[in-house]
């Protein structure tokens, strides 16, 4: 019982600890923008042709969206664009996710989530596709 | 009880676990690339209400800038060229907004200071040289139209009596940021030249921000990733590579590192030197006649973002059905009309105009006298010829424009476009108006006549340097209707104004009476060996 006990304040420590580290990286706008353009628009232009530029959204509706983290009507999630095993199977033909590939998941993610808020409609420096 | 202890004690390990870490084993950190970090500085532990206090605690320990600054043409708006004109935004007359003389509240917005709004401006206080534009890295820094570039750094409404509020930029944070110069630094203007994205360039826009590979080989974000400054390696702040002063023809050789050079380092020479073409040889051999620009720039404004090719003041003024200004857009959403500012139209992957040039530039100045029997005036005439022995042919942007002029004093003018007072063309559309006021505020003199006269401007190509796959190629050039088709005075090869019929037939003869014979030699062989048989 004791042992059962000693196990869940460890791994509640430990995951504590992890999101802090998480939330203590800022993000990296420019990283952001470059994944952003060329891995998210490219597929949207070239699949579902039309691209999504974050001056489409407002920063609330970004946050929203990000934090829903449904892809595609809700059929897979946005972090699976931003996993390792994405950015592998896509790498020999999309220089980004070859340059960030060994980039932890959660950086790229939150790169991505400083340049949507940045050009949100309502951001500091809206943003349209180029 | 134990359990209790055994948290804390796991709690005391972990936050004392780097430390044990850090004095025994040494763990690698991540290579900062500058020595300094602002966030440390006292100087910039504080609140910023302006622009000109930031500045003030930068050259508390950057003590020369300010001094370097004021020498550039950054600050000074000014530039004397070799022919003794003086050149520089703060005199010249352009074909897209014209002047930024007596509008300076709103187009100083992209002056490197702080407070530039009429001829008071102190260009020799060094608090108002403006340390962020040029080196912040949030790209949260703004200069907002019509503050004469100053910032907001509280929120206020803003334009005043609008209703609209604007956010204050964090002053403090930006400040801590600093570092390089970057890509969004120097786009920040340079992209928005002429009122807007890649308006006035073609080969400057906002898709060089981070650019793929396809719109400029060397600025490409994921691949050599090259800011501005790589080309434009800047010395106690002066920046070389200036469009007043252009170098049409490079000869020295590419720069190494740890010598000298009297050659500047933004050319391509400078780089690849003079036979930069290693697989086909034979390319070197024209790099006495054209720029390199020529063929591996195939074609500008290739990122998206179309750029303006002909801009029409004489058609501004237009009501709407609602009373108010007249906007009309393209497909794409982008304005063709505006009441304001009058007709456009518009390019991407525009093919250049090309032109000999020798890197002498002639401007057409306020003072000097134009005429509608010469139309178009030459806003800036490019020279070169094929014979001087110092030009290449050169890719250019022309931009043609329709803008107003005085018929009976014979020149250009410069009219009050942005304001808010009852003067400005933008507020009341009244060009009597604009142009008295533009024409006292520079002191010059206007008949109180206007009329609208054609020009035409000439702009280098120079940036989105393809990759070489899509450089030209020799057809492009060396074929009937090729680009270079009304170059004069040069003889290409396979260029149809260069086709001497005769020679034409003669050679199509010669050809054709080869052909006929190697057949009919053939045949006679063929004869004669079934004879034989």
């Amino acid at each position: 019982m004791k042992r059962n006990l000693r196990l869940k304040v460890l791994a509640l420590i430990l995951a504590a600890g992890a999101t802090s580290a998480a939330q203590a990286y800022d993000g990296d706008w420019k990283r952001g923008r470059i994944y952003f353009r060329h891995v998210c628009t490219a597929c949207h232009s070239a699949e579902v042709k039309k691209a999504i530029p974050p001056n489409e959204r407002t920063k609330a509706e970004w946050a929203a969206y990000l934090q829903a983290d449904k892809h595609n009507k809700g059929k897979d999630s946005v972090t699976k664009y931003f996993s390792k095993q994405y950015r592998d199977s896509i790498k020999s033909k999309n220089a980004a996710a070859a340059k960030f590939a060994d980039v932890p998941e959660n950086e790229l993610l939150q790169d991505v989530k400083v340049f949507v808020n940045k050009g949100a409609k309502d951001g500091d420096a809206p943003a349209g596709c180029s | 009880m134990r359990t209790g202890i055994f948290v804390v004690a796991l709690l005391a390990s972990m936050l004392l676990a780097p430390a044990v870490n850090a004095a025994s084993e040494p763990v690698p950190a991540k290579l900062l690339k500058s020595t300094s970090d602002h966030t440390k500085f006292k100087a910039l532990q504080q609140e910023f209400n302006s622009g000109p206090e930031v500045t003030k605690a930068c050259l508390s320990c950057h003590t020369e800038a300010a001094k370097q600054l004021h020498q550039t043409e950054h600050w000074k708006w000014e530039y004397k060229n070799p022919q003794g004109q003086l050149l520089g935004k703060k005199t010249l007359i352009n074909n897209f907004c014209i002047s930024p003389a007596s509008n300076e509240g709103a187009c100083n917005s992209c002056h490197i200071g702080y407070g530039w709004k009429d001829d008071t401006f102190d260009f020799t206080s060094e608090v108002n040289v403006d340390c962020i534009v040029c080196h912040d890295t949030t790209g949260n820094y703004r200069k907002p139209a019509g503050l004469a570039g100053n910032v907001i750094a509280k929120t206020m409404e803003f334009p005043p009596g609008s209703g609209k509020i604007v956010k204050g930029i964090n002053l403090k944070k930006i400040a801590q940021s600093v570092a390089k110069t970057s890509r969004d630094t120097c786009g920040a203007c340079h992209f928005y030249g002429g009122g807007g994205d890649g308006v006035k360039h073609g080969d400057m826009d906002s898709s060089l921000a981070a650019p793929e590979k396809e719109v400029d080989v060397h600025m490409d974000a994921l691949g050599l990733n090259f800011t501005c400054a790589t080309c434009h390696m800047t010395k106690g702040h002066q920046v070389p590579g200036s469009r007043y002063a252009p170098t049409a023809q490079d000869k020295g050789a590419a720069h190494l590192r740890g010598k000298e050079y009297k050659t500047i380092p933004t050319t391509c020479q400078a780089c690849h030197g003079q036979a930069p073409h290693k697989k086909i040889a034979k390319l070197n051999d024209h790099t006495d006649k054209v720029a390199c620009q020529t063929c591996h720039i195939p074609a500008f404004a290739r990122g998206g973002v179309p750029t303006k090719m002909s801009w029409d003041w004489s058609t501004a003024g237009k009501m709407g059905p609602d009373g108010k200004p007249l906007t009309i857009k393209d497909a794409k959403g982008h304005p063709i009309y505006m009441a304001i500012k009058g007709d456009f139209v518009l390019g991407e992957d525009v093919v250049p105009d090309y032109r000999w040039f020798n890197g002498t530039v002639t401007y057409t100045l306020r003072s000097d006298k134009v005429d509608k029997n010469n139309e178009p005036v030459q806003i800036n005439r490019y020279e070169g010829s094929a014979s001087d022995g110092k030009s290449l042919i050169w890719p250019v942007k022309i931009m043609r424009g329709k803008q107003p002029f005085d018929p009976v004093n014979k020149t250009l003018v410069v009219p009050h476009t942005a304001g808010n007072d009852d003067t400005a063309y933008w507020t009341n559309f009244n060009w009597d108006k604009a142009i008295a006021k533009g024409m006292a505020t520079i002191g010059e003199p206007y008949s109180g006549k206007f009329d609208f006269i054609s020009t035409e401007s000439t702009w280098p190509i120079t940036h989105m340097v393809a990759p070489a796959k899509n450089a030209l190629r020799c057809r492009d050039c060396h074929a009937s209707g090729g680009r270079l088709e009304k170059v004069p005075d040069i003889y290409i090869p396979g260029r149809g104004s260069d086709h001497a019929r005769w020679l034409d037939t003669a050679g199509w003869a010669i050809a054709v009476l080869t052909l006929l014979g190697v057949l009919g030699h053939g045949l006679g062989r063929v004869i004669l060996s079934k004879r034989n048989h």
